[in-house]
């Protein structure tokens, strides 16, 4: 699904500016770096797509949903085809590996057969076959990072919308995530990714979309981190 | 179809996981429902003994001596509250008389002639329509006497009316009572799965599917609560008959049958759809409130 973002503007009460008059279009399949400082507006600009927000001004439409006019019930079947990656995991912890992915499939009424095939499959992928019984507490920040990823394309989404994914962990481990992510956007879904990871950022080079304070500053086909001033 | 099974899995979680608020709620419904089903069983046993007893008042005007009951019968022709009438002659009346008396009955017949006036009978629907009836029927000068129970039907119908207002009065309090204790226990659960509700819909699950557990949770513990309530009145009620029975013989309660099937029937089903709504409605509003973007 492609995303579109038309005149953008959110404050939060009374008047904190954390978007304003923000123009962004995202093509089916596209991946795309979200970049800025912190408070920049990344995070607020991925809960928009996902919904938890409404724009204070301006119109988001994802594929052929108008976000402002989208009801209680069709709002659960559009998160389902948006995979998100929490900045904070939001994995339950007394849960398992495996029951924290399960639980997603589970939700949306997949028969038991189904559910445990595809769980263990995303597990493998994410590299956490062993670790599928342990619960999130007992993982590494990595490992929990992971867990997120695997629950949050269990569905097969269209758009994947990770919120600084790399945030506090190693290059390698970095990399790894990095690969994952390329992997999932191989496979035809939109990605789009909050990060101020400098090293992937310029080992991975993708279009790049800069926010600062709010305002769109620049949006690049292979874009540097630092801008370097040849487009 | 999946979802129901995840739904009952979640729900037997949910119930351990609270097991001793669950057990609590569980003996507070049926404590409640217990005195609930009690009132009713007593309000209804009320009803059944008076209305035994209203289907055998008889209103009797008497006649003067040599009138004809036609201006009688004429007057309660068309009255709503008249069950049955029947007009007795003084033949009827004598041989009624004569059975009554048994070996005794020359005496009567010895007189020659018959003595006895033209009566009526009059059976009425409700304890309360015999006074104005009566009023009604004095007035008229070929009416002699009219006699009917007077004290009796009108404790009668006290008690009755009593009766309904207490029970009617209790039942309301008992629905509120046990109606808040489960929304209360039904919250609790929520409010201890607050992050995961969270989580799950902002991936996507269903406001149903979310409700589910939580809704069976609160059928489980209205539907069990009115089982228990069920069971103990049950006892009570059977050494309740028994007692009665032997002691005040005369008093016609309900025994047994499918009045009392039915109503346990209705006791259970008031139970489960009490739960039902009350979790039905914590949980909407829980999922409504997290639903709404900021
Ligand atoms: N729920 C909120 N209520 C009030 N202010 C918020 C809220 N969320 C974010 N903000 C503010 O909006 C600005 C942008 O925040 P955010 O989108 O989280 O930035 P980033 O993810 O780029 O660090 C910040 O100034 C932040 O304090
Ligand atoms: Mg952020």
């Amino acid at each position: 699904m492609d995303i579109r973002l038309a005149g953008v503007t959110k404050v939060f009460e009374p008047d904190i500016v954390a978007l304003e008059d923000v123009y962004l279009s995202i093509d089916q399949g596209e991946f795309v770096y979200l970049v800025g400082t912190t408070g920049s507006g990344k995070t607020t600009l991925l809960r928009l797509i996902s919904r938890e927000y409404l724009p204070t001004r301006g119109q988001i439409t994802v594929g052929d949903v108008n976000l402002r006019k989208i009801g209680r019930n069709r709002l659960s079947f559009y998160r389902r085809d948006v995979g998100v990656v929490f900045q904070d995991y939001k994995l339950l912890p007394n849960l398992t590996v495996f029951e924290n992915v399960a639980f997603v499939l589970e939700a949306m009424g997949i028969p038991s057969r189904i559910v445990q095939n595809r769980a263990n499959e995303v597990i493998d992928q994410v590299g956490l076959w062993r670790r599928r019984f342990l619960k999130p507490p007992q993982l590494s920040g990595g490992e929990q990072q992971r867990v997120a990823i695997a629950r949050a394309m269990a569905n097969s989404p269209s758009v994947f919308l990770a919120d600084e994914p790399t945030g506090n962990l190693d290059v390698r481990t970095s990399e790894e995530i990095m690969r994952l992510l390329l992997s999932i956007n191989a496979a035809g879904t939109t990605v789009l990714v909050a990060t101020h990871d400098q090293y992937l950022v310029d080992a991975y080079r993708q279009r790049l979309v800069e926010l600062h304070n709010g305002r769109l500053k620049r949006d690049e086909k292979r874009g540097r981190y630092f801008f370097d001033g040849e487009l | 179809m999946a979802s129901f099974k995840y739904a009952l899995r979640d729900t037997a979680r949910l119930i351990f996981r609270h097991w001793g608020l669950s057990v609590l709620t569980l003996i507070t419904a049926a404590s409640v429902l217990y005195i609930l089903g009690f009132t009713a069983l007593f309000s209804l046993n009320v009803r059944h003994v008076v209305s035994r007893i209203e289907g055998g008042l008889v209103v009797q005007v008497y006649m003067k001596k040599d009138e004809k009951p036609g201006v009688v019968l004429e007057a309660v022709k068309e009255n709503p509250t008249v069950r049955s009438v029947r007009a007795i002659s003084p033949e009827e009346a004598l041989d009624r008389l004569r059975a009554k008396l048994g070996n005794q009955a020359r005496a009567v017949t010895l007189i020659g002639e018959n003595p006895l006036p033209w009566s009526v009978e009059i059976q009425v629907h409700r304890v309360e329509h015999i006074t104005p009836l009566v009023r009604d029927l004095v007035v008229f000068p070929a009416v002699e006497e009219v006699i009917y129970s007077g004290r009796l039907v009108e404790r009668l119908s006290a008690i009755s009316r009593a009766s309904s207002t207490v029970s009617g009065g209790i039942l309301i309090m008992a629905v509120v009572i046990s109606a808040m204790v489960i929304f209360n226990t039904i919250r609790i659960a929520i409010y201890s799965r607050k992050e995961e509700i969270e989580v799950m819909l902002l991936i996507g699950a269903t406001r149903t599917y979310i409700s589910l557990p939580f809704v069976f949770q609160g059928m489980f513990l209205g539907a069990g609560g009115a089982l228990l309530a069920a069971a103990g009145l049950w006892g009570t009620y059977s050494s309740a008959v028994n007692a009665v029975r032997s002691a005040l013989a005369f008093l016609d309660i309900i025994e047994g049958g499918h009045i009392l099937y039915r109503f346990f029937l209705l006791l259970f089903a008031t139970g489960a759809t009490m739960g039902w709504m009350c979790s039905w409605l914590a949980v909407n509003r829980f999922t409504s409130r997290a639903m709404r973007p900021r």
